[in-house]
């Protein structure tokens, strides 16, 4: 089953990417390279310069993949293996990718602006400002999701910190050798591969334990102090080994998923609504994008494209495989996630004391998550053992489960890592546009907002104070709210491009999607409100009635993006 | 075109080798640009009321400073729409 799934999963890829995205490419967007790209057209040199579109891949998948395509499969595992991966694949193809190329395309259509830019020229000013709030929210959001799950891991698997510790050493020696001695570039990636593996394994024999409190307090200064200090230092020659660390997950765990030859443990579907946030059933529709982010859609993808991605496009036919075909690309990441624990994800949990009587494949739904949770194997977790489990039963298997585990902690943790000191550093940016108005009616609290430390220790202060504080569940459902929510408005924004601007007679092919996408995310965000996060306030009130009062401003800018867009006529196509 | 497999594996290694320099330095040049900024302005900031060097040590130097009073004002116009650069500079992930 697991050779079967992959195989499926990569074959339908590939199918949709040559018959729907190709459809997108000619009939929607009408791409030709005869339109100049903005790097020919604006090519300074600098700023502007081409790049190989396999280069230009990397980079952007390099960008998007993180620890989000694995953790939101894992947890989306209470509803059986099919509904989830149903959503990888078909979600992912039609709106996620869609989403991606979209922005990406609009992006290169407006000379390398962004897609904050674009919806502030189809929708109005107000819809830019909205982009800054939900962003800010969104990154404080990732902060206490991200951390959580960091923490979860450190606390379950010490040697997973150890080998993180190790290798922020191995970083800067790396950094070092590469910006200072200017040591030859294989040489020095060499070197840098070496000292990740020794980083895994130091791990394996210097355990760190450590509470989840500590963690958190280690997390807050770490994210402050590594978004403060120069990025050669510390942050690119780390960076770089994250990369490797994602191609040897990658291609380990594709090798270990078609070659184990292994049939799946848990219910293919255990039933619409089991309990999974707050503790509360969950129903498939509208919540599954709530959980499932990154692997299927993700709103941080069309600021990711419409970035650098777009500046650096040589030819508009370089999209299609950059924008949709990268995000094709990280939902066979989540398809490798949602076989591997589907395979091996029971035995897992069994193995770490889950009694069979208590989830089996008649009470899964109800049970899983609250089981899992119980026993620390929720989410990451439980992932980190079914991988090490699925490559141990392949012919990968004379690879020591010792490191194999430290190593699929290290794939999660290191990009949660990244992600936790990177939103630090876009917080910041975001609070000054924020309390830009502020410049001269309230000089005195706009220089104290503003200031680089001030900037920084807010919203890193209030995501580790929520993630140590709050149910890791509900701030996950809330992360995936906000970032599906800027999904939605920039699905919106493209499909807005499209109508008003290509005037395609295909734009339905854009819009429909964002619409769905739009009264899903909504509903998604209003149930999440009222089914989880108001219940969850008499136990927690302060982080509660923080993440709620985030949750209700998202949602009114929901609204007024919405009447923007209508108002706009963005929404259909102009005689 | 003949196909050659050593070609191919040549491609595919070019590739993978300017992708990686690609990833180890898109930080880097990111705080060089800035640095080129705050260059910049310190040499031609007279001419925008910063007191940097006299003025006629600015004219002076802007016939060697075309190319990067070019670039400087094409940054200029994209200052307020930095946000996706920075997500996409620094890889959210």
């Amino acid at each position: 089953m697991t050779t079967l799934i992959i195989l499926v999963g990569f074959a339908l890829y590939l199918l949709l990417y040559f018959t729907y995205g190709k459809k997108i490419e000619k009939d929607v967007l009408k791409v030709s390279d005869d339109n100049p790209a903005p790097s020919e057209k604006l090519y300074d040199g600098v700023d502007f310069v081409p790049a190989r579109k396999e280069v230009l891949l990397g980079h952007h998948f390099a960008s998007i993949a993180g620890a989000a395509p694995i953790i939101g499969p894992a947890i989306a595992m209470c509803w059986g293996w099919l509904p989830g991966l149903l959503w990888v694949w078909f979600g992912n193809a039609f709106i996620g990718a869609v989403h991606d190329y979209l922005a990406l395309m609009a992006s290169v259509r407006y000379d390398g602006k962004s897609i904050q830019f674009v919806a502030s020229d189809l929708m109005g000013k107000r819809t830019g400002t909205a982009f800054y709030w939900i962003v800010f929210f969104l990154l404080i959001l990732v902060v206490a999701a991200f951390a959580a799950i960091i923490g979860g891991i450190f606390v379950r698997t010490p040697a997973v910190a150890s080998s993180y510790a190790w290798k922020i050493g191995a970083a800067l020696i790396l950094g070092v050798l590469m910006y200072r001695l200017k040591m030859n570039f294989a040489v020095a990636t060499i070197i840098g591969i070496v000292m990740l593996m020794l980083a895994i394994w130091l791990g394996t024999v210097t355990p760190i334990k450590a509470s989840y409190t500590v963690w958190m307090w280690v997390f807050f200064f770490y994210i402050i102090i590594a978004a403060a200090i120069p990025v050669n230092i510390l942050l690119q020659p780390r960076d770089y080994l994250n990369s490797w660390l994602l191609y040897a997950g990658l291609a380990i765990g594709f090798l270990a998923a078609v070659f184990t030859f292994k049939g799946f443990e848990i219910p293919a579907v255990s039933g619409f609504a089991p309990v999974l946030l707050g503790g509360k059933p969950t129903p498939f529709w509208p919540a599954i994008p709530l959980v499932i982010a990154c692997g299927s859609l993700s709103g941080f993808h069309a600021l990711v494209a419409s970035g650098t991605s777009s500046k650096q496009l040589t030819k508009e036919s370089d999209a299609l495989p950059i924008g949709y075909g990268s995000m094709l690309l990280e939902g066979f990441l989540s398809t490798i996630v949602v076989v591997s624990i589907a395979g091996f994800g029971y035995t897992a949990l069994l193995n770490a004391g889950v009694d069979a009587a208590t989830v089996n494949m008649e009470n899964w739904g109800a049970m899983f998550t609250k089981a899992s949770a119980k026993v620390k194997m929720g989410g990451a977790n439980l992932f980190v053992q079914s991988y090490a489990d699925m490559v141990g039963a392949s012919f990968l298997g004379f690879i020591s489960p010792k490191f194999l585990k430290v190593l699929a902690g290290m794939w999660v943790a290191s990009f949660a890592m990244t992600t936790l000191d990177t939103t630090n550093r876009l917080g910041r940016y975001c609070l000054v546009e924020m309390a830009s108005p502020l410049k001269e009616s309230a000089t005195g609290f706009y220089n104290f907002l503003t200031n680089r430390w001030i900037a920084s220790v807010i919203p890193a202060a209030i995501g580790v104070y929520l993630a140590a504080s709050g149910n890791w569940l509900i701030i996950w459902g809330s992360f995936g709210a906000a970032n599906q929510l800027i999904a939605s408005i920039a699905l919106m924004t493209g499909a807005g491009y499209v109508a008003k601007k290509m005037k395609s007679s295909f734009a339905n092919v854009a819009l429909v999607p964002a619409w769905l996408l739009w009264i899903t995310v909504t509903a998604a965000i209003i149930w999440f409100i009222f089914a989880v996060q108001i219940g969850a306030l008499a136990a927690k009130p302060v982080p509660g009635w923080t993440v709620l009062v985030l949750l209700i401003v998202m949602l009114v800018l929901n609204f007024v993006f919405i009447y923007d867009f209508i108002k706009s006529k963005s929404y259909k196509l102009e005689a | 075109m003949k196909f050659s497999i050593f070609d191919f594996l040549r491609t595919i290694c070019t590739t993978i080798d300017k992708t990686h320099r690609s990833n180890v330095c898109a930080l880097t040049v990111t705080e060089v640009e800035e640095l080129q900024n705050v260059f910049a302005l310190l040499l031609l900031g007279s001419f925008i009321g910063l007191p940097s060097p006299p003025s006629f040590l600015a004219v002076e130097l802007l016939p060697y400073m075309q190319k990067e009073l070019e670039i400087l004002n094409e940054r200029a116009q994209d200052a307020n729409d930095k946000m996706a650069e920075m997500f996409g500079t620094l890889g959210i992930g």
